[in-house]
């Protein structure tokens, strides 16, 4: 069966693009996430849409599961081929087909790297927004699959507000087309919307067409300085309500604070609770007003100290501390549980204070990092996985970190989507009615589950 | 569990790097493999997870494996931009140490790496008979540039390389070289010339030696010194050789305060004695000791030798020329070398110096990965050739003939009318 499948798959792609030695398959086993891993069966590299249509077709004939995926940069576990199969992967689908500088669109393939757009659209004074931390290595197609957001999301919105036409290879191979490349658009239902954030589950995305904006003409960057938490949290809601909406405000806590300062020194304060880095971007008048009224905001809600860079070279050195705190995170611990829980605005600081609690309460230090202006946080357990005991404890307080998020009107996640990660907690977090909706439209479109099936829900309920 | 530790006695020592790579795949953004293949398996993530997957005895020594290890310029670049600084390059290299270790080399790098290289002059004697039937079967291309030798060119294929030296730098400069009469001797230092300066590259090594004497540095060749050893214990991870050729090269040099290269590849690698080879506290202690002595040429005269700016005189070639610099992988990212060379530049009367872009991006030459998987090195070598080619610059130098090879070939055969030189050619 598996040659005969290798076979089949060579005729559609040719050789050498579809890879079934132990060692490549181990290399599509994993993603982002600490913990998960599954060997799929073979993996395929194709380049055109219609290739993508014949894969899918032989695989829904056969009922093979597919796990569509791009760079594999995900942090739920969306892109592991949890049932085996077949991993279709689009990192050589990566040409940028048009970008319209008069029309402000781009038409893109799904395996173009994010950080290969953003240098392209630089070159001609454009901006497309959406910034997910994994930009120098995720694929458009996987944003897109995963809605995913970055900390410039505050002002600018996340992917969905930005795509406006997809194509997309449907379970029986069917090529379609949803959307178009205007900004206004209602012809029908939002069908793109729905493929928009469906994690592989629904279609392969092969082409992308996104909204752009001008880049910013000027930015400046702020940073605060907290004694406490609680504090820092009160005052992204104070910003907001004072009439601002900044580019980006995030959030560092003293834990991570003092390891980026450990792993690159810069004069960070390290006894500070909590730092905010904050952007205000617009036109150079439009910047000054506003960096001005945020700074006035900071220092009115108990900011100790609040820094302006005073040029770029300074701004970046804030900001290269933020992309820092990644590695910090994940580099303290053997295993690192992070999540993705978003809370109103408003909540924030309450929030902050509920994680202090389940701190307490269940002995695990929680680390805090995360897109503040966005609601959006990512609380961090540091455990061992091998440590069985110690692992299941800590799945517990993050169950309370869920449970403390959704009761605050939040939700499960904000930016990573539900992939493996968090789908036992999908029947907490969603209404009963339109979590089996779901599943309809999922059976209505890949009727045999083929498409990256075993993600999103729990099995059972198929 | 004893045998299994010993099983992977290298690895083991690069184990913190092994774990800390936390899969985030930011390296496929930098990798130059990866850049071309866009698979998981070019690149340092799926690299180290394959080293993983070895030591759960989830995977074992197959040809797959090996062709994966091998498909690495060991450029570093995954690590200079790691958000989690893991150096998995180490890793690499050590794992293809305990490969080499588990299952032996094969055939013809079992000759060429653990006999033929340690033994400098018969290496010599079979370079010289090699470069008899050059310029015989293959057809001259363009200048001083043919085809290789058929010795190399079964391992090369094809590619356009400077031919064979008529005579060795061995058989051109004494073992000790002084002064003129007229300059006072300021130092005395050790000159390694690496294969390719030695065999190849002949006129270069004297050149060097020239210019030095000249700014009153004494300069000793010494005849024991064999190949650095990068393309045994690096490239191929025979370490057990590589631990007979670092020794004599120790010894060769023993008693002299400098050992001065003009390769950036063999200066790393003679620097890298210790963090790969030391098996013993002696051997640790000595190559430690050797490391630190070690200097890249552009390095010495900035750093040490601090010449006044009348020594900088344009040669004949480089007068009134545009320059560009490209960063060999073994200066820049690993020994950090990266402003003394374009201060070098700088600093000669009459040439202009043009940066260009992506100017530390590696080239694709990498020792014997280019003969492994050369169409692979030509593409990362189109890129490069791109790169040089926009700067509009008359002569392009760098400081490794590994990497000036590499020019050479990607510029010719993108048709790019560049000079390729070493940077101190452009010195008079």
């Amino acid at each position: 069966m598996e040659k005969k499948l290798r076979a089949q798959l060579e005729k559609i792609v040719g050789k050498g693009v579809v890879l079934t030695s132990k060692e490549d398959l181990t290399t599509y086993s994993y993603d982002g996430t600490a913990t998960w891993a599954h060997m799929p069966e073979v993996v395929v590299l194709p380049t055109t849409a219609e290739q993508v249509s014949q894969i899918l077709k032989l695989a829904n004939d056969n009922k093979i599961p597919v796990t569509p995926r791009g760079a594999g940069t995900n942090v739920s576990g969306g892109s592991i081929p949890i049932k085996g199969g077949i991993v279709l992967c689009a990192t050589r689908m990566n040409k940028i087909l048009d970008i319209n500088k008069t029309n402000l669109t781009a038409t893109v393939e799904p395996g173009v790297v994010l950080q290969d757009f953003n240098l392209a659209l630089a070159k001609q004074g454009l901006f497309y927004p959406p910034d997910p931390q994994s930009f120098l290595g995720c694929t458009i197609g996987g944003t897109v699959a995963e809605n995913a957001g970055g900390p410039y999301c505050v002002k600018y919105g996340v992917t969905k507000q930005y795509v406006l036409g997809l194509e997309v290879v449907l379970a029986s191979g069917y090529i379609m087309k949803l959307g178009g490349v205007t900004v206004k658009n209602r012809t029908g239902y939002e069908l793109a919307m729905l493929f928009t954030g469906s994690e592989g589950t629904l279609g392969v995305i092969t082409k992308i067409t996104l909204k752009l904006i001008p880049m910013p003409q000027a930015s400046k960057t702020m940073m605060a300085v907290f004694d406490d938490m609680v504090v820092g949290g009160q005052a992204v809601s104070n910003i907001l309500a004072s009439g601002v909406v900044p580019a980006k405000i995030e959030f560092v806590d003293n834990f991570i604070l003092r390891r980026i300062e450990e792993m690159m020194p810069m004069g960070l304060p390290v006894d500070a609770q909590a730092l905010l880095l904050i952007m205000a971007d617009g036109s150079p008048a439009a910047v000054e007003v506003e960096a001005k009224q945020i700074v006035d905001t900071l220092k009115k809600s108990g900011a100790r100290e609040v820094k302006v860079a005073k040029d770029a070279a300074e701004a970046a050195k804030y900001w290269k501390m933020r992309s820092a705190g990644f590695a910090a995170t994940f580099g303290a611990a053997k295993t690192v549980l992070a999540e993705d829980v978003a809370v109103p605005r408003d909540k924030l600081a309450e929030f902050i204070g509920k994680l202090g609690e389940i701190s307490e309460r269940t002995g695990f230090f929680i680390s805090h990092l995360g897109h503040a202006g966005d609601g959006n946080l990512h609380p961090a357990i540091f455990t061992d996985v091998s440590d069985k005991e110690n692992f299941a404890k800590a799945q517990e307080a993050m169950e309370e970190i869920f449970e403390a998020a959704l009761s605050l009107g939040g939700v499960l996640s904000g930016e990573h989507g539900i992939g493996l990660e968090k789908q036992r907690f999908l029947k907490r977090a969603m209404d009963p009615v339109a979590l089996n909706l779901m599943i309809k439209i999922k059976s209505l479109l890949d009727p045999n589950h083929i498409l990256n099936p075993g993600k999103i829900w729990e099995e059972e309920r198929v | 569990m004893a045998l299994t530790a010993d099983r992977f006695e290298q690895i083991k020592r690069f184990e913190k790097d092994l774990s800390q790579c936390m899969k985030c795949g930011f390296c496929t953004f930098w990798c130059p493999v990866y850049q071309e293949e866009r698979i998981e398996a070019s690149v340092a993530r799926g690299k180290n997870m394959m080293i993983r997957g070895l030591l759960a005895g989830e995977l074992d020594y197959t040809q797959e494996y090996a062709d994966r290890l091998n498909k690495c310029t060991l450029c570093m670049t995954c690590t200079a931009n790691c958000p989690a600084k893991a150096n998995i390059p180490n890793v690499i290299v050590a794992a293809r140490a305990d490969a080499v270790k588990a299952r032996g080399l094969n055939f013809p790098y079992n000759i060429v790496y653990r006999w033929l290289l340690p033994r400098r002059r018969l290496f010599g004697w079979v370079v010289r008979f090699a470069s008899w039937f050059q310029g015989v079967f293959m057809p001259k291309t363009e200048g001083t540039i043919r085809h290789l030798s058929m010795f190399l060119s079964a391992l090369g294929k094809g590619r356009n390389i400077p031919q064979i030296a008529p005579r060795f730098l061995r058989q051109m400069v004494p073992v000790v070289n002084v002064p003129p009469a007229s300059v006072k001797t300021r130092m005395r230092v050790g000159y390694f010339s690496g294969c390719m300066t030695d065999f190849v590259l002949p006129h270069l090594g004297k050149h060097i030696i020239d210019f030095l004497t000249r700014n009153g540095v004494e300069v000793v060749v010494p005849r024991e010194q064999g190949c650095c050893g990068a393309p045994v214990f690096l490239g191929a991870g025979d370490f057990e050789a590589g631990r007979k050729m670092a020794d004599a090269n120790v010894k060769a040099f023993e008693g002299l305060d400098y050992v001065i290269s003009d390769c950036a590849t063999c200066t790393s690698a003679l620097k890298d004695y210790a963090k790969f080879l030391a098996d013993t506290p002696q051997r640790k202690k000595a190559y430690e000791k050797f490391a630190k002595k070690v200097k890249d040429i552009s390095e010495f005269l900035i750093d040490v030798l601090d010449l006044p700016a009348s020594a900088y005189k344009p040669s004949a070639v480089a007068k009134g020329k545009k320059v560009s610099w490209h960063d060999p992988c073994h200066l820049s990212r690993h020994l950090g070398i990266t402003s003394q060379p374009r201060q070098v530049i700088k600093s000669i009367s009459g040439v202009e110096y043009v940066e260009m872009p992506n100017a530390d991006r590696c080239c694709g030459m990498a020792g014997a990965f280019s003969m492994h998987y050369y169409d692979l090195s030509k593409e990362i070598g189109d890129k490069k050739a791109a790169s040089i080619k926009s700067t509009g610059a008359d002569i392009v130098v760098s400081s490794c003939p590994g990497c000036e090879i590499q020019l050479i070939d990607s510029l010719l055969r993108n048709k790019v009318p560049v000079k390729v030189m070493h940077i101190m050619e452009l010195l008079e």
